[in-house]
């Protein structure tokens, strides 16, 4: 079902409509509520959006015979709807971080409106997924982000096929994301982020769109006759673990590694050159080894910024399960 | 006055992009007070900016004919964003963060975050008293005021009434509120008070000097400053708690046509501005005072979605004339 949550009008344009698809079975025991677009550049969860609803409208129409709906399934795709029109990341007529909105407020001004409108019909879920891109400038490997996970949200995380986990940013911004506000809700939710902004990555996104439809099959709000579900091995960092590359001069970074490799200790990430005069000024150097989670792509870099994010080998190396 | 950067790092091009600090020293071995005035954290914001001018232009005259006026110490931060404030925006450009967002806590290691931590280390280790000047955002204008968390008015209000604010507006709590600087510096025990006055990109002088006496006037209350003369003249604000501010906010998205000017007392049923059809000759609200009392917020951007902010009026205490 195609329902519009909220509408909001425009002084002269179209109004800004939130729209929410949902798909059920019976009986309906859990609910899994689907979430992207929280930043408008954030292409690659949209575009995964639009691929789960293509799939489950099929499912629905038993064009696909072997799985079957046996609960509620919700999927909001696009949050920032403004922003992503636009192009951007932030809505330029209130450069607001959207997801720094929530819980929101049905009375206050558009991005509490919208944050209040997801919230509220997400909330009540059993399980939640986010999908993210890296930040602005960024490119991350497939990963998962969840804070202090208990055993559930594990096994959540396993079904959906990255194979690592980070925790957030303990900042105090953080309680106001939407992800903030669902653990707090108990709510069992990661985020999934994968590719870079502004960038659709279509093969990127069919191997996602497999692991989420198989952590729909693990929630049991899908079945399939003949699949059984999977269980991905998922490595869970803290903060701790994660090492960062700086560059230690300003001009062009040159790299020289790709996002989801596995990184030496003392591996030169790339270099950075002298915009004007091509020398190289810098050779940023992996501190240890680790797998390359996070990485700059665009190339235009001040000092001190982060180049990589590494997961540094933890000492029982793999703890699958 | 001696100056030093705290936060220094190099562009893409080669250059230098550096926050200042001005200090003027005490002549006492220990300083009666260390205050501080902190400008330029959204970069659109250009009030404190010219505000810093003044008091430093003050500030250097005096050290030369009067050197021994200064008791304590004064450190002028003017620009803490340089590169937003470059470009004239809220945002730091290149990463599109508000660096009033990245305080306290683990913010990660993105440039602005790394800055926020380098200004708040050093104000933390330097001053006893922090002023923090803002501007309105692009939408709305204020009257000078300070904004006070509830449950720290207690220790604030002592100085804020110092300060020829027209109102001091004593504010709920809200987790928002949480990674600015404001919020970290008062946990840290430097007792600061935020100042918000006129509109993004635009100066006021005669808000500007109103404020200035009021700094001043803060300086001799607090002993920094001594025997420079008359004391600046300063008027005594409108204190308004929480329960005390009425919010006026569009129905409609149109345009807004204010009707009246800031800064003065408004009769219950005044009107203070429309609400107008974009597209036709439609009013579509009129927007009155709900009740008597201090017209301090008024909407300088015309376009308004439902729920937009109008006006904000500091209610008059019942009984008052």
């Amino acid at each position: 079902m195609k329902e519009t949550i909220l509408s909001i009008p425009s002084p002269l344009g179209p109004p800004t409509d939130l729209l929410k698809f949902s798909w059920e079975g019976t009986p309906i025991k859990e609910t899994v509520s689907i979430v992207g677009g929280i930043q408008g550049n954030h292409l690659n969860g949209i575009y995964l959006c639009s691929r789960l609803i293509r799939f489950l409208d099929a499912v629905e129409a038993e064009i696909e015979p072997d799985y079957i709906l046996k609960g509620r399934i919700q999927v909001i795709p696009a949050v920032n709807l403004p922003a992503f029109q636009e192009g951007n990341r932030l809505w330029s007529f209130d450069d607001l971080d959207m997801d720094l909105a929530f819980p929101g407020n049905d009375q206050g001004e558009v991005a509490e409106q919208i944050a209040a409108a997801v919230y509220q019909h997400t909330k009540d879920s059993q399980f939640g997924i986010i999908l993210n891109n890296a930040d602005n400038h960024y490119e991350d490997a497939p990963h998962l982000v969840c804070m202090n996970p208990d055993n559930l949200t594990k096994d959540f995380a396993r079904s959906l096929g990255p194979p690592n986990a980070r925790e957030p940013e303990n900042s105090p911004a953080l309680r106001l994301c939407l992800y903030n506000q669902w653990t707090e809700n108990r709510l069992p939710s990661v985020i999934l982020s994968a590719g870079k902004p502004n960038h659709l990555d279509r093969a990127l996104c069919e191997t996602l769109f497999a692991g989420l439809v198989n952590s729909l099959l693990w929630t049991g709000v899908l079945v399939n006759k003949r699949k059984k579900t999977k269980k991905y091995p998922v490595r869970f960092n803290n903060r701790n673990n994660e090492k960062f590359v700086f560059a230690g001069a300003g001009g062009f970074f040159l790299l020289l590694v790709q996002p989801g490799s596995e990184i030496k200790k003392g591996q030169k990430i790339g270099e950075i050159v002298d915009m004007y005069s091509g020398t190289v000024i810098d050779s940023p150097l992996a501190q240890s080894d680790g797998y390359l989670v996070t990485l700059r792509d665009y190339p235009v870099v001040y000092q001190k910024e982060v180049l990589a994010v590494l997961l540094k080998k933890q000492k029982f190396s793999f703890w699958p399960f | 006055m001696e100056s030093r950067a705290i936060v220094s790092y190099q562009t893409p091009s080669g250059q230098r992009v550096e926050v200042v600090k001005q200090t003027f020293s005490s002549v006492r071995k220990r300083p009666a007070k260390r205050v501080a005035f902190v400008s330029g954290l959204h970069g659109n914001e250009l009030e404190g900016i010219y505000l810093c001018h003044l008091l430093i232009r003050y500030l250097q005259n005096l050290q030369r004919t009067q050197p021994k006026a200064f008791q304590g110490e004064v450190h002028i931060y003017p620009a803490v964003n340089p590169q937003a404030i470059s470009a004239g925006s809220r945002l730091w450009p290149f990463f599109s963060q508000d660096i009033n967002r990245q305080f306290g806590g683990d913010n990660g290691n993105s440039l602005p975050a790394q800055s926020a931590s380098e200004l708040l280390d050093d104000l933390k280790s330097s001053v006893d008293i922090a002023v923090d000047f803002h501007a309105s955002n692009l939408h709305l204008k204020e009257a000078p005021q300070i904004r006070i968390l509830d449950g720290l008015h207690k220790n604030l209000l002592p100085l804020a009434i110092q300060c020829n604010v027209d109102l001091i507006w004593v504010h709920p709590a809200s987790p928002m509120f949480e990674s600015t600087l404001g919020y970290n510096l008062n946990q840290a025990r430097v007792k600061t008070l935020v100042i918000e006055t006129g509109v993004g990109l635009r100066l006021h002088r005669k808000f500007a000097d109103q404020l200035f006496q009021g700094m001043l006037n803060l300086l001799h209350h607090t002993g920094v400053l001594v025997d420079t003369g008359s004391l600046p003249k300063i008027d005594p604000p409108v204190i308004a708690h929480p329960s005390q501010v009425a919010l006026l906010q569009s129905r409609y998205a149109g345009l807004f046509v204010g009707h009246s000017d800031l800064k003065k007392n408004v009769a219950k049923g005044e009107v203070i501005g429309e609400v107008l059809s974009a597209t036709d000759g439609e009013v579509l609200q009129e927007v009155t005072a709900p009740e008597s009392g201090f017209l301090f917020t008024v909407r300088e951007h015309p376009l308004v979605y439902p729920g937009a902010p109008l006006a904000r009026i500091a209610l008059r205490d019942e009984g008052c004339p």
